[in-house]
């Protein structure tokens, strides 16, 4: 799909790159390009999903926005949008989306439509 | 050169092994958690430079440096009767030949070389610990966003149970294994180590300046 990002190993200051990783996964998801969508989720992520993952990831009710809140320890991200909060995760190629549509349950983890 | 600090170099070498041992063995550890928990493993350079390596480290370190401070500090008042570790008299600022320029002049110089020993512990302790808590606060957030769940900031994490369980597993053995020179040395020996009295010597026979 080319759309791995060639993020650097650094800790701090991911933040606009987990911001553009994540307006990449629900614009394609707002495109109805899933395929395109399944690229930027973690593979644990991915299989979590009904298969295919090009269609089901469609139907999981996800909405993106504007990011209120970014906050990234080492490899993980937590991004929160108005409706939503997403969990990223840093690979070899840059962030992936391991957790989108996700409610929180008070100290217990969050419940995600997406999660792995 | 080497002979004369043998025991500095001895020990410096072991530190640089043990660490490295500890980095590939941590590095381990670290993948095997991040592959089950669906993540993708690091290199050795990442993980060196990570809080989960620094926090594993520092907690470490603290711990010993505590140990000495309060060997060094809590013996200035407390004796035990029949332990090589403990003073049995005397002060020991008598100036003589030899004596660092420290040692013999008067005021605050005099009053910061008598206690140095006790404040270079004490600082690098309070160091540690707190590189303990802002590596600690940095890992658990991590581990926390790996498992969806909300991080936490500083002050929550010093209040947590994750930071006093990695401070207290630490103290505790330091504690026990000062209480075991303590006790034990009283009774054993140790032929030609310094940290022992002679074989020869009582068990009642308190201290290494009388």
């Amino acid at each position: 799909m080319g759309l791995a990002l060639p993020v650097s190993a650094c800790a701090a200051g991911g933040g606009p790159a987990v911001e553009e990783a994540a307006g990449r996964f629900f614009a394609a998801v707002a495109a109805g390009q899933g395929a395109a969508a399944c690229a930027l989720l973690t593979d644990a992520a991915a299989r979590s999903l009904p298969e295919p993952c090009a269609t089901s990831i469609l139907d999981a009710g996800l909405r993106g926005g504007p990011a209120e809140e970014v906050a990234v320890w080492g490899s993980e991200a937590q991004l929160r949008l108005p409706e939503d909060t997403v969990f990223l995760h840093r690979g070899p190629d840059g962030w992936r989306v391991r957790g989108a549509g996700c409610r929180p349950q008070g100290d217990r983890p969050y419940d995600c439509e997406v999660s792995g | 050169m080497i002979r004369r600090n043998g025991l500095s170099l001895f020990f410096l070498v072991v530190f640089v092994l043990a660490l490295a041992g500890q980095s590939f063995a941590g590095l381990g550890a670290y993948n095997d958690d991040q592959l089950g928990s669906g993540g993708y493993p690091v290199s050795w350079g990442a993980y060196v430079t990570s809080a989960d390596f620094v926090v594993d480290v520092a907690e470490n370190w603290q711990s010993e440096y505590l140990q000495f401070l309060l060997f060094i500090v809590i013996t200035v008042w407390l004796v035990q009767r029949g332990s090589p570790e403990s003073r049995s008299g005397g002060k020991g600022d008598e100036v003589r030949p030899g004596s660092p320029r420290w040692a013999r002049v008067g005021g605050l110089r005099n009053m910061l070389f008598a206690n140095s020993l006790g404040l270079v512990m004490g600082v690098t302790f309070v160091l540690s610990w707190y590189a303990q808590s802002v590596a600690g606060t940095a890992a658990y957030n991590r581990e926390q966003l790996s498992q969806l769940q909300d991080p936490v900031t500083w002050p929550e994490y010093v209040a947590s149970p994750d930071f006093w369980d990695r401070t207290l597993q630490n103290w505790q053995s330091e504690f026990l294994a000062v209480l075991s020179m303590v006790a034990l040395s009283i009774y054993l020996r140790q032929r030609e180590s310094p940290e022992s009295k002679p074989v020869g010597a009582p068990h009642e026979e308190t201290g290494t300046d009388t």
